[in-house]
């Protein structure tokens, strides 16, 4: 329950705040007296008494209003931070259960092994995502339709095991790259321009595009002021995007050079990363780490912050001026019985 | 009973004193580790065909299979203590998908929740719903994770294609080395199947001629041509089948829940098949200190003459 701007846990014992007047009725303590008008009127007494009533009502109200487990809420704050927003589009099919750069074919057989290039990808990107504590990241689960899994989000946990999910399990069968270019691209509409988008795409393959589906993608890349990134797991590590003089005439028309020729045609900041090791892998996920720290809004929740302390402070001064003057009575009456 | 006026203010300075004490322990006693047993809980939907009938009860109306998975699983991430782990995964074709592994509940209910909206019928990759394997695949996947998690599995154990009775599939693991509890979903009533087009859209229902009726195996051979004739058609007709869910659940050791008819007895049935584990929390006692203040001041207070002995 929220009430003067505080979140109130355990509402409940507010029913009890009228018990916090008892003092005010009763007269427990008052000394039985044969006849009232022998007692002097004594200004001096009826103040004290008020005042000693009052106290006893502020220890009880702060009691039960300390009870009553007081907080404020848990506010979200935006600052400016350093970094980026990025949305994930990591390739689930099942070709990303083969192993990750291998020097012959015959290596390319054993799938779904430690080197897979997807637990491969997860275990680098698991370590970039740690290494950026302003960004913000979303995910996009991509197969033959793509869903925006994991909005963009500040909480590492969610992103972290989004990631590690993906490496469990075997691929999935298909991959439709441009849906999951288009879905990637509308987790940033409608949002706050931020600070630098970028849409990291970790994959192994490529695919042809048709045209239509080409100009929609450069139209909202444009749009939405997204970068892309690609990292490119090369399952030949002689393999590459850009053709080279002496190379083997099947790789002349392969869709990864497709991709990577659409990508530099719009007019969309774009860097390709061909990581043909480990080492380039891990290269490539270091030079996009260094380049991409822009100023960001970033939002951050700052956790709520309990009050009952204040309350029982109150009791507390309440209670020990209570206290002491009780006491004083009791030494009174004692002294006086004597 | 009348007390004396003498031991009515040393009672009174009595309390007082004793609740000015609790008062300081309350703001000066530091937080005390104490230790609680939560459990794990991976959440695996079926999102296949079958999930869309709308033979559900949820607060007393119809919905869909599917959107009562999904809202009891919000409901029993509400039940779930912080400091509990929460994963979420999805069935389709003959095995689970997890999309994220278990996350602290409390910390990241919003993108849990914001992650279970995205679970539509349209993320089934293949229009197949093989419930055995998928558990089994399910379980193969729990392992890998650390702390294990609690498998609840929410489906209707719609099996499509068929399964043959003996030849039902085998269960390479150790029943019972992750724990779960299966789910059943549905009403008792064999009604159609909405049909999913390429775009997840629900596009009419599946006819009697558009699925398999007879298992792969039986369907193959000759000589029981003329029991399968006889088999009942209605495979493109789904209701929820307990008796081969309960199987299902005794054969990986699960345990089985038909229809739960509220989130905490789900939560429950959970707890009572988990593997728990313990996590130590600070637990601040300041509400028992100052309840006991309060209840020491109260006392002094009461309206002890309006209860009976007016003599006073």
């Amino acid at each position: 329950m929220m009430l003067f701007g505080l979140q109130w846990d355990a509402a409940y014992w507010l029913l009890l705040l009228p018990l916090a007047l008892l003092p005010w009725f009763n007269h427990n303590l008052d000394k039985t007296v044969a006849w009232v008008s022998l007692v002097p009127n004594d200004p001096v007494s009826r103040f004290i008494s008020i005042f000693l009533k009052s106290m006893t009502t502020l220890a009880m109200a702060s009691l039960l209003l300390a009870l009553a487990a007081p907080e404020v809420p848990e506010k979200k704050v935006e600052r400016l931070g350093e970094g980026a927003e990025i949305v994930l589009l990591l390739d689930r099919s099942r070709s990303m259960d083969d192993p990750f750069a291998v020097k012959t074919q015959a290596a390319a057989v054993s799938v779904g092994g430690d080197n897979s290039k997807r637990r491969i990808a997860k275990d680098y990107l698991t370590e970039f995502v740690r290494k950026r504590p302003d960004d913000r990241f979303g995910f996009v689960f991509f197969s033959t339709k793509s869903v925006n899994l994991l909005p963009l989000t500040y909480s590492k946990d969610a992103t972290l095991a989004t990631i590690a999910a993906n490496a469990l399990g075997k691929g999935l069968s298909d991959t439709n790259m441009a849906d999951a270019l288009l879905s990637s691209a509308k987790m940033f509409e409608n949002q706050t321009y931020r600070g630098s988008r970028i849409v990291l795409l970790v994959s192994d393959g490529g695919q042809q595009l048709s045209e239509q589906a080409k100009t929609e993608i450069a139209a909202l890349y444009q749009q939405e002021n997204l970068s892309i990134y690609w990292i490119y797991l090369k399952s030949r590590v002689e393999m590459s995007l850009e053709p080279k003089p002496g190379e083997s005439a099947l790789w002349s028309d392969i869709p990864e050079r497709k991709l990577h020729d659409f990508f530099q045609s719009i007019d969309v900041p774009y860097r390709a990363f061909e990581a043909g090791s480990l080492k380039s892998f891990a290269d490539a996920l270091d030079e996009i780490d260094r380049q991409q720290y822009q100023p960001l809004l970033v939002q951050e929740t700052l956790p709520h912050e309990p009050k009952s302390d204040v309350f029982l402070w109150l009791a507390l001064f309440a209670l020990l001026i209570l206290a002491a003057s009780h006491t004083y009575s009791y030494w009174g009456v004692q002294k006086a019985h004597e | 009973m009348t007390i004396s006026y003498r031991l009515r203010i040393g009672l009174t300075a009595l309390f007082m004193l004793v609740a000015l004490g609790l008062v300081a322990a309350a703001l000066w006693l530091p937080s005390v580790p104490s230790d609680v047993d939560i459990m794990d809980g991976l959440f695996v939907l079926d999102v296949t065909d079958s999930m869309n009938v709308e033979d559900a009860v949820l607060d007393g109306e119809k919905v869909s299979r599917l959107v009562w998975a999904k809202e009891f699983t919000r409901r029993v991430f509400l039940e779930m203590p912080c400091g509990a782990h929460a994963g979420l995964a999805i069935f389709s074709e003959a095995r689970a998908l997890i999309l994220m592994n278990p996350v602290e509940v409390c910390r990241n209910y919003n993108d849990l929740m914001q992650m279970l909206n995205t679970i539509e019928p349209s993320m089934a990759w293949v229009r197949s719903s093989e419930v055995s394997k998928a558990i089994y695949t399910a379980i193969r996947q729990a392992n890998e994770i650390t702390p294990k998690p609690t498998i609840i599995f929410m489906t209707d154990g719609h099996e499509s294609p068929p399964v043959h009775e003996s030849l039902f599939p085998k269960f390479q693991g150790t029943p019972g080395e992750i724990p779960g509890v299966i789910v059943g979903v549905g009403g008792k009533d064999l009604l159609p199947i909405p049909k999913t087009n390429e775009q997840g859209v629900i596009d009419g229902v599946w006819d009697v001629n558009d699925v398999m009726h007879v298992d792969v195996y039986a369907s193959s051979r000759g000589d029981m041509a003329d029991a399968n004739a006889r088999k009942p058609r209605t495979e493109h007709l789904s209701s929820q089948k307990t008796s081969h869910l309960e199987t299902l659940a005794s054969r990986v050791g699960f345990g089985f829940t038909s229809s739960p008819q509220s989130p905490e007895r789900l939560y429950k049935t959970m707890r009572s098949h988990a593997k728990t584990r313990s996590i130590t929390i600070d637990y601040d006692l300041y509400a028992w200190l100052s309840g006991i203040a309060f209840l020491l001041v109260a006392l002094i207070f009461l309206p002890y003459q309006w209860l009976g002995n007016r003599k006073n």
